[in-house]
């Protein structure tokens, strides 16, 4: 069976993994020891102890914590409940400006700002963007993912949640 | 049971898909008793069918005239089974694989057996999306494999015609506003018998053609290949027995079934995601188009995906758009080609790749949507308009599970449009002529979770991107390269950034007609999307010409050109370096013919970008502007990296400088952000009296009559009073 080091998983998660490695990991069989092997790399980057039960972005986890099961940003921003869709928390630039979309696009064709804005979801606390929406105006804001997460730890990964 | 080999092939059909109904296994088979009794053996043969299928598909690619066909590799064959199921494929255009599977399965539930009869050596032919591919230009030929008396399976080919006889010239016919309009059908005929093409149908493809010997001869070169195939399966069958065959050919797809569910399972984390992505479509004063229907819309597309715990991946387009007076509609048919061909691309890297992929996924098509037209006589000449951004959200939604799960180098921000040009008119040799340009393969792809994008080399649609050579192109058509270049900032922000697009611009050459028409590409609005904080690639370009340029002027004096628009969006280098009359177009490039001297550019698209802007490496950042990937103005602007010049005069990162920058950027966006709660009270108001742009209401009005969810959903978001909809 197929299987990395933490240390390998690390390098991969972080992008600084050289290409020519990567690519052997793209082109092999997967590591069915992988998810668990991540969780810890992500849970030794965070600066809080609530333990990751699922990476949702880039820099935002679904954890345990004493507030029960929530989004996290990386900084420790909680965003509340992970079954609601974290971006209502969290703060919003909107580009719906010509000047604003250039500031993004400065050498581009660029939309019609009456079709189409640039919603930015950032952390409040720390101002790391975490989604970016392209939508037409008055288009409702998507919950991304809402993941089964009883049943993926339960019946895929046999180690059910508490 | 039915005796299956000698049973009429309708009833074994129909026996087929209860069997799968019953036991919800492909066929019935609830073991793979061969697998299991001799692997090796089955591994063995399997590969030795693709093998057949690769083979076939290179020897018919040297028979093929058309530069689509030999050099960008627009062709996939594939072996089915006698009811028309996949059971191994060639590498290419493998969207249409299971697109020639409803071609075979329609054949035969429309009595093809009986009449027009199904013989061997017969050859049928089809490009009747509502039959069973994506749009005319995909014509497909398939021949009956008999092993004896017995039908034992199909041989089948596809190619991407580069001309089909449009109201337009080329394949992706942007003009067509209904199928009589889209070019040449061929519509599951019989057009060869006794391993022959019929000399009639290929008069009629000689006499309706603008570029005839494309098609014909990938005609001839898709019977090659289908015979190619054919022949090695009986000589296979001659080596393992009937038996064996029937069986083991079942089997295969089964174990594709199978391979599809727990690789679901590996990879990804069950649970609904969802993404949207919008196309704007502008004809509003456009020559040729005639008064069917609005003439600039506003599609939204979105998607939900749901995985189950079994590992079925369901996609869901509930709230998309109604199917309209344009050329983009797409049938099931051609959903199914676009399903099919990023699942290959994505998940089924290893194992056996065929049908089985497809029967463990389910689309949910609302009728009368784009997606599903309930009127057959719709225009679907560009699908691909729709179907590449739509995918695109699919590859994005892929990629949430995938960097769930821990699979980040799997992770990758997907695919975008690729806009076509296509031509017509007078050749540069004086005669007629047709074709559509093919270097669109070759696009930038979005970011991957790990690294940037590929620059100028990947199309969702043919895994195998290809431009083709420039020398090719220009024997075929009257314009000649004065540029070709990347297109700094064209792939989407972001830590990692989306891979970069390229642009080509010609002179006209050596005709006094030249019909340029552009299509799939969005106007007004983006039509892909970024990931987890990286943003979309601009991709609503327009296009810019100039008609009665002095090029060969200045070429005579020795005088600079513009090989290239540049970098000011309101100001061209071609005003800059040209006189003549100047042409900036939104929306298709449908416009009076050009003749010699005329200049004209295309633009391609980027991918979108992923992760935070301000997390990108300030070092790749300054190679990107060393190279001309990225402008100095964006690394600072967007990335916030400062950039100097080292002695030689090469940009180098200031470490130091891009910390201060950043530092003051964030804090900038946190003074800048309002709480979404807030936002959302503000915009309510404007939500409740429909203050939009006409096309944005109308997408609303739309959307909510074909959907009672998005207009439940819609109502939810923003608390509007119960029964609140838009008229339009």
């Amino acid at each position: 069976m197929t299987s990395y080091s933490k240390e390998v998983i690390a390098d991969l998660v972080s992008g600084k993994l050289p290409w020519p490695q990567t690519r052997r990991i793209m082109s092999a069989y997967k590591d069915d020891d992988r998810f668990f092997k991540y969780i810890q790399v992500l849970q030794d980057r965070v600066g809080w102890s609530d333990p990751i039960l699922l990476p949702v972005s880039d820099h935002l986890f679904i954890c345990d914590s004493a507030e029960g099961r929530v989004t996290k940003c990386e900084c420790g921003h909680s965003f509340g409940d992970y079954r609601r869709n974290w971006k209502l928390a969290a703060s919003i630039i909107v580009r719906d400006t010509e000047e604003a979309l250039r500031e993004i696009y400065p050498n581009s064709d660029i939309p019609d700002p009456q079709w189409m804005e640039i919603r930015e979801f950032i952390c409040p606390e720390c101002g790391t963007l975490h989604e970016v929406e392209a939508a037409a105006p008055g288009y409702p804001v998507v919950h991304d993912f809402e993941p089964d997460l009883e049943g993926f730890y339960r019946e895929w990964l046999g180690r059910p949640l508490e | 049971m039915l005796n299956k080999p000698t049973a009429p092939i309708r009833e074994r059909l129909i026996e087929s898909e209860r069997l799968m109904e019953e036991t919800g296994c492909y066929d019935g088979i609830t073991s793979l008793s061969l697998r299991n009794e001799d692997p090796l053996k089955f591994e063995t043969l399997h590969t030795k069918l693709r093998a057949y299928c690769v083979s076939a598909r290179e020897m018919a690619r040297r028979i093929s005239a058309s530069p689509g066909v030999r050099e960008v590799g627009e062709m996939v064959v594939a072996i089915y089974t006698p009811e028309g199921d996949a059971i191994a494929l060639s590498n290419g255009i493998m969207v249409h694989v299971h697109t020639m599977s409803r071609f075979i399965k329609w054949m035969i539930r429309n009595g093809y057996e009986e009449n027009p009869g199904i013989r061997d050596g017969d050859i049928f032919a089809n490009n009747d999306a509502f039959i069973g591919t994506v749009q005319v230009p995909d014509v497909m030929d398939v021949m009956p494999i008999y092993h004896g008396d017995t039908l034992v399976g199909w041989a089948g080919a596809v190619c991407h015609e580069l001309e089909a006889g449009g109201i337009t010239p080329g394949g992706d016919v942007a003009l067509a506003q209904e199928r009589f309009t889209e070019g040449l059908f061929v519509c599951a005929e019989k057009v060869g018998e006794n391993d022959e093409l019929r000399r009639d149908y290929v008069i009629r493809c000689e006499r309706n053609l603008r570029m005839p010997i494309y098609w014909v001869l990938d005609e001839k070169a898709k019977v090659a290949s289908c015979i190619d195939m054919r022949e090695s399966v009986k000589a296979l069958i001659d080596e393992i027995g009937l038996d064996y065959w029937l069986k083991v050919s079942k089997e295969f797809i089964e174990e594709g079934r199978r391979a599809q569910l727990a690789r679901t399972r590996q990879l990804t984390v069950p649970g609904k995601y969802r993404g949207h992505t919008f196309y704007g479509h502008v004809t509003a004063g456009k020559p040729g188009y005639q008064p069917l229907g609005d003439p600039d819309w506003l599609y939204n597309i979105p998607i939900e995906m749901e995985v189950g715990l079994d590992g079925k991946i369901t996609m869901d387009f509930e709230g998309t758009q109604p199917w309209g007076y344009h050329s983009m509609n797409c049938t099931p048919a051609g959903m199914d080609g676009g399903m099919f061909v990023t699942l290959t691309q994505h998940m089924n890297f290893e194992g056996l790749v065929n049908d089985g992929a497809w029967m463990a996924t389910e689309l949910k098509l609302p009728h009368g949507t784009w997606t599903n037209p309930d009127n057959e006589m719709v225009a679907t000449a560009t699908s691909w308009a729709l179907l590449l951004p739509a995918y695109g959200v699919f590859q994005r939604l892929l990629s949430r599970a995938f960097l769930g799960r821990g699979f980040v180098e799997e992770a990758f921000v997907g695919q975008v449009n690729s806009p076509m040009i296509e031509m017509g008119g007078m050749s540069q040799y004086g005669t007629p002529f047709g074709m559509a340009h093919f270097e669109c393969a070759a696009a930038g792809s979005g970011a991957l979770a790990i690294k940037d994008g590929l620059d100028t080399a990947y199309v969702g649609w043919n895994p195998e991107s290809d431009m083709g050579n420039i020398e090719i192109w220009e024997q075929n058509m009257p314009m000649l390269y004065i540029g070709r270049s990347i297109v700094p900032n064209s792939g989407g922000a972001g830590k990692y950034r989306g891979g970069c697009a390229f642009e080509s611009t010609w002179l006209i050459n050596k005709t006094d007609h030249l019909r340029l028409v552009t299509s799939e590409h969005s106007s007004r609005v983006f039509d892909n999307g970024g990931m987890c904080g990286g943003y979309p690639a601009p991709t609503c370009q327009k296009h810019r010409a100039v008609r009665n340029s002095n090029v060969f002027e200045l070429a005579e004096h020795g005088k600079p050109i513009a090989h290239a628009p540049g970098r000011n969006p309101h100001h061209s280098d071609f005003e800059v370096r040209f006189e003549g009359e100047f042409e900036l177009v939104e929306g298709p490039y449908i416009t009076a013919p050009h003749k010699s001297g005329d200049i004209f550019s295309h633009s391609y698209n980027g991918g979108g970008g992923y992760g935070d802007v301000l997390e990108r490496d300030p070092v790749k950042t300054a190679w990107d502007v060393e190279n001309g990937f990225l402008t100095k103005e964006a690394a600072a602007s967007v990335f916030g990296i400062a950039l100097a010049d080292d002695a030689e005069g090469f940009p180098v990162a200031d470490v130091e400088a891009t910390e201060r920058l950043r530092k003051r950027k964030r804090a900038e966006r946190l003074e800048k952000a309002v709480p979404v709660s807030q936002w959302m009270a503000e915009q309510r108001e404007r939500v409740q009296q429909a203050d939009f742009a006409p096309e944005v209401r109308k997408m609303y009005a739309s959307a909510m009559k074909l959907s009672p969810r998005f207009t439940r959903e819609f109502v939810e978001f923003w608390d509007l009073p119960e029964g609140f909809r838009y008229d339009g």
